[in-house]
């Protein structure tokens, strides 16, 4: 691996000093009627274009009584809200970058983020309430000004960080013309949703699927997007249920197989789109037999948006470039053509070179036909209802705690750890140390405790599941 | 919405639901319950008792565990059943 700083690198780490002014955010996201509802939550009154608007204002005008200026940077720590989606674009028409941190995230990983990103300015949930298991919070944001926060170093507006496979996360950067790309691309897609339509958004708005796919693309393209009043099967379908215009669900393969389980067609219900992880080969076919509709499937990354779909489920589990995308595999691996490095900071020469973004995912192209079949990864990274995990992340978290000998992660369904113990620890112990390192999607749910770790011939810690089990035994298991 | 008269799932039934997530064998099922397997859950038993369960924040965080989610179900159940 060849690591190099930014600085003696790739255009797309061009100094700040020409930093983007924030009219793309009228021109893209708020301009339109300013009476069309753009935002549904729930029960709530609908947010309309002019209401969000004010919303913008207000948020833009906390911000920059906190000092952020043009080319200044934020970061927000807010649970999915109008509050959220206001102060997102607040800090973007600010002309700033902005920084988003799942609201999920504990103090620890939070802490970290900040140190590495220094914004000047941080925005979180001064309160914040949601009903249980809702789709949505309302949330009352608060501003604090980081004196050792430093200006934006790129031209980028939005910043996310990788869940790190070797070493710390990566700091994914995306300019505004690259997101205005993105929303091009949705523009082009025949079957996604368009203006007077709606989407029920099941996916988070902090990540790529539900930022792009579903709030920026909702707003550029004068679609309504719409929250469950809770994230259950009949919570979701009555979000589909509560308006006329024809729906489309956007979620996780998760939410597929929830609906799945249950229910009969919808009429508003155009399709159902899952992205971020592979499905299981029955689930469009019996998403189908239920709702009479397509459940269709998209490939993206945080560093590129959407790459890949198959909105209709007819080539399953093949997709289609979107367009503009080139891919092409090498070693079995899908590269897809990027002409910058979306990394700032440390440049990883195995995750982008030339101009090709190597994916760690594996694939197979048809040649006939251009499409691409994603196999499944190539790294230690996993997906828990969509989000990112890696591995490697919760091992080593485990490992440094000093109630912890040594332990591996291994992920059969769900993510599981095995564990030696030092003197005189218990389980409790490391679940209670964990609450505070790691947030609750990432940390194992299945805790193993072994006399000693099973090493492989030649000395090293075992990895094999089958191997770790058998040591741990008749370990107690709820279902026996 | 009642329950219809229905006994409310026992500890092996609350396991065969969360089991079915993912085609779990039972044994392969924690004993501390995630997020998404609490949405699933809570999905399963409304729809096969017809109701909708008066979830609270303090019976969400009860439903943490198989066992608690056993109780808890039992409680928000004959709930539903009296009213």
């Amino acid at each position: 691996m060849a690591l190099h700083s930014a600085s003696q690198s790739h255009a797309a780490q061009e100094p700040a000093d020409t930093f983007p002014s924030g009219e793309w955010v009228h021109e893209e996201l708020l301009a339109g009627d300013p009476g069309e509802p753009c935002l549904l939550m729930g029960a709530s009154s609908p947010v309309t274009r002019g209401d969000l608007a004010r919303r913008v204002d207000e948020q833009q005008h906390l911000l920059e009584a906190n000092g952020l200026r043009p080319g200044g940077t934020v970061a927000l720590q807010l649970p999915p809200s109008v509050e959220y989606v206001a102060t997102l674009l607040a800090a973007w028409r600010a002309g700033a970058q902005a920084s988003l941190l799942d609201h999920r995230l504990v103090r620890r990983e939070v802490d970290n983020a900040l140190e590495r990103l220094a914004p000047q300015v941080v925005v979180t949930a001064r309160s914040a309430s949601a009903a249980p298991m809702a789709g949505y919070a309302q949330a009352v944001a608060q501003a604090t000004a980081r004196a050792a926060g430093r200006p934006a170093a790129t031209q980028h507006v939005l910043i996310q960080l990788s869940s790190g496979s070797t070493g710390p996360s990566k700091i994914i950067a995306r300019t505004a013309a690259d997101l205005i790309g993105e929303l091009g691309r949705y523009e082009l897609l025949d079957q996604y949703p368009k203006r007077g339509e709606r989407v029920v958004l099941l996916a988070s708005m902090v990540h790529v699927l539900g930022l792009v796919g579903g709030l920026l693309h909702c707003l550029h393209a004068g679609v309504r997007l719409a929250f469950p009043e809770r994230l259950t099967a009949e919570g979701i379908r009555d979000a589909v249920a509560a308006g006329a215009e024809p729906t489309m669900v956007l979620g996780v393969p998760f939410h597929a197989e929830l609906l799945t389980a249950g229910g009969g067609p919808l009429p508003q219900l155009s399709r159902m789109v899952v992205a971020g992880e592979l499905i299981r080969p029955w689930l469009p076919g019996a998403f189908t037999d239920r709702y009479k509709v397509p459940l269709g499937t998209m490939y993206g990354m945080t560093e590129l948006g959407v790459i890949a779909t198959d909105l209709d489920g007819r080539t399953h589990p093949a997709l289609a470039p979107a367009p503009g995308m080139s891919l092409r595999v090498a070693d079995g691996e899908l590269l897809v053509k990027m002409p910058a490095s979306p990394y700032i900071g440390l440049i990883d020469d195995t995750r982008w070179a030339d101009g090709w973004l190597r994916t760690r995912d594996a694939a197979v192209i048809d040649e006939a036909t251009g499409l691409v079949t994603i196999m499944g990864r190539l790294d230690s990274q996993i997906s828990v209802g969509g989000l990112k995990v890696d591995l490697t992340e919760v091992e080593q978290t485990l490992s440094a705690l000093q109630e912890v000998d040594s332990a591996v992660v291994t992920y059969g369904g769900v993510i599981e750890a095995y564990l030696v113990l030092r003197a005189g620890s218990s389980v409790s112990d490391v679940e209670s140390a964990l609450a505070d390192q790691l947030a609750p999607y990432k940390r194992p749910r299945d805790l193993q405790v072994l006399e000693t770790m099973p090493r492989t011939a030649t000395g090293k810690i075992s990895r094999d599941r089958a191997v770790l089990r058998a040591a741990a035994g008749a370990a107690p298991t709820v279902g026996q | 919405m009642t329950t219809a008269g229905r006994e409310p799932p026992t500890r092996a039934e609350v396991i065969a639901v969360l089991a079915a997530l993912g085609d779990r064998a039972a044994e392969d099922v924690t004993e501390r319950i995630g997020s998404l397997e609490l949405a699933w859950l809570v999905s399963q038993v409304e729809e096969r008792y017809d109701t909708t369960l008066e979830l609270t924040d303090e019976s969400v965080l009860q439903m943490a565990t198989v066992s608690g989610a056993v109780a808890t179900l039992g409680e928000l159940l004959a709930g539903a059943g009296d009213g």
